[in-house]
């Protein structure tokens, strides 16, 4: 059942990533899945509808749900980051206020890699960053502020 | 999410999390602590907790002087840069934050200079920390002064006069009890030319005249020294962890040699009705700035707890020692390198009272 | 850390209660040997032995341990 949900994941980042403009070369590539299964997922072959259906229910959840229910179905950093951020729905804005100490809790705890220390504070990068909020439930300082950008971009 | 790891090896405290980016290690070593409470005071989470100080220095307690709680404890690193003693160092990546210029650290310094010291060992007799080493080595005597010694054998009595009235113990007079066979009371008188300094008293005070002896250093006077021989060469360490730049070796030193930087500016009021001279202050003190004065006369009481700022460090030991709240400590500047981080400045100049 | 005492070894000296700063600011008669008992300071002799009234006023200096002829008072 699980390598079904997997499976489906893949179908829906393929299918946005096709959508934003990589080749089904390069699809296979960053997915690390062969071309041609590749091209039997985006033509409807190899999965059974179940597997579309739960994954687009995943893709769904709360970030925080999403991002950490993916992680423990691949236990692969570099694919789960991948997926969160083709099929994220939204858009995050990251403030990260003058209280930060530095402590690098945040960078630790960031399932994404979207965070990194430069003079003593944290700094978020948004392209990244899925909203799960995890980074300010760690924070000793509440110092970090994570908001929805407005749709419309 | 990676949790602390807190090891405690009899006096020292280690506190790790290990993450895939980044290895951070805080360790506090208790002998170098000197009880200040400023770690405590500068935690952002509160993970620090000052010990009984005046139970562990005065009456021996068997406890650390700081607990740090690792479920607290974010290992920012805020406390190692604050301690003004260096009792807590903050690793990130097995590199020192104080080597890493993003990281504030204090300005401190004690340091003596090769070409003027004169090898007096002043500091290292008055140095609080047991901080300081002087070696030094001093010119050969036999080089300083120089003359002829000698006792005629034949003449000598073996009255031991000469060998009681050396200042230098130079000379040496074999005993013995004399038996039919040898009757004699010594058999053998020597001078030691290491020791000899020719002061001529052995000849002066010899009943019979077996000593011939002469001083040339007199004659020689200051002109045909060789400056060379009369130099004393030597070396200065201070050992930069046990130092706590509290500047007892500049105030001490003769020559100038010795210059400390100190991290804090401050005053120090003690209030001398309130205390009640039970000298926890003076025993805590890492410093020697307190102490009890001796009176003038009987009964003759200026002050109880007398005190010289030259050599606070305003650590602020003593306040947290008092128990009656008779001393102040103000901190009116804390010399550090600057940083970007607006929070870390904030706390740094938050240890200002 | 606690302060405690053992009062088979005390020999109701006293020098604790006249050594103990918390005492003397509290009470000065009581510190100069004197004065009527008050259960305010931290630690008086009753009936020949050292008891502990105040003790939550205690600051942990450890002067009376220090001065203790007999450990029967200290700090644990």
């Amino acid at each position: 059942m699980p390598k079904h949900i997997v499976s489906g994941l893949k179908y829906l980042t393929a299918v946005e990533l096709i959508r934003d403009g990589f080749s089904q070369k390069d699809v296979a590539k960053i997915l690390e899945m062969d071309r041609s299964t590749v091209s039997h997922y985006l033509n409807g072959r190899n999965l059974s509808w179940n597997s579309i259906e739960v994954a687009e229910i995943i893709t769904n959840f709360c970030s925080k749900d999403f991002l950490t229910l993916t992680y423990a179905l691949l236990n692969d950093a570099e694919k789960t980051r991948i997926i969160i951020k083709t099929c994220s729905k939204k858009t995050y804005q990251a403030k990260v206020e003058d209280s930060c100490i530095g402590c690098g809790l945040c960078a630790d705890t960031c399932l994404m890699n979207a965070i990194i220390l430069d003079d003593l504070k944290a700094e978020i990068d948004t392209e990244w960053c899925c909203g799960c909020l995890m980074c300010g439930d760690v924070c000793p300082t509440n110092s970090i502020k994570i908001s929805e950008e407005e749709n419309g971009s | 999410m990676v949790a602390n790891v807190k090891e405690v090896n009899a006096k020292e405290i280690n506190v790790k999390r290990t993450s895939p980016e980044e290895k951070r290690e805080l360790t506090f070593k208790d002998e170098i602590c000197v009880g200040c409470g400023i770690c405590e005071k500068i935690c952002p989470v509160q993970a620090i907790e000052l010990g009984p100080i005046c139970a562990i220095v005065r009456n021996g307690a068997e406890e650390s002087k700081i607990s740090i709680d690792e479920d607290k404890c974010v290992l920012c690193g805020m406390c190692s840069s604050a301690c003004p003693v260096d009792a807590l160092e903050f690793d990130i990546d097995e590199k020192n934050i104080k080597e890493i210029e993003e990281y504030p650290k204090l300005i401190k310094n004690a340091e003596i200079s090769d070409e003027e010291c004169i090898y007096c060992k002043a500091c290292e007799t008055a140095c609080p920390r047991d901080a300081i080493t002087i070696a030094r080595v001093l010119p050969e005597r036999t080089k300083l002064v120089t003359g002829e010694i000698e006792i005629d054998k034949d003449t000598c009595i073996s009255c031991g006069v000469c060998e009681e009235m050396c200042p230098a113990d130079a000379i040496t007079m074999e005993h013995h009890e004399p038996t039919s066979a040898e009757p004699t009371v010594s058999s053998d008188i020597n001078v030691d030319k290491e020791k000899c300094v020719y002061c001529l008293i052995c000849k002066k005070s010899c009943p019979v005249d077996a000593i011939k002896a002469v001083c040339r250093s007199c004659s020689y006077g200051e002109y045909d020294l060789n400056p060379e021989d009369t130099e004393i060469k030597g070396s200065s360490f201070i050992d930069e962890e046990a130092c706590v730049d509290c500047g007892w070796c500049q105030e001490i030193c003769p020559v100038d040699a010795a210059k400390v930087e100190k991290a804090f500016e401050g005053e120090l009021i003690i209030d001398q009705e309130t205390c009640q001279t039970c000298g926890a202050c003076i025993d805590v003190c890492p410093c020697n700035v307190l102490s009890f004065p001796s009176p003038n006369a009987s009964g003759d009481i200026d002050e109880k707890v007398k005190s010289d700022e030259k050599y606070c460090i305003y650590c602020g030991a003593c306040e947290n020692a008092c128990p009656v709240e008779a001393i102040e400590v103000k901190r009116t500047d804390i010399r550090h390198t600057p940083t970007k981080s607006k929070s870390w400045d904030k706390k740094l100049e938050s240890l200002k009272t | 850390m606690e302060l405690k005492v053992n009062q088979d070894n005390c020999l109701g000296c006293g020098v604790c209660v006249v050594a103990c700063p918390v005492n003397a600011s509290i009470s000065p008669e009581v510190a100069g040997g004197h004065g009527s008992k008050t259960t305010e300071t931290i630690m008086m002799v009753e009936n020949g032995v050292i008891k502990l009234f105040s003790r939550d006023k205690c600051t942990k200096c450890g002067t009376c341990q220090l001065f203790c002829p007999t450990d029967a008072i200290w700090l644990e």
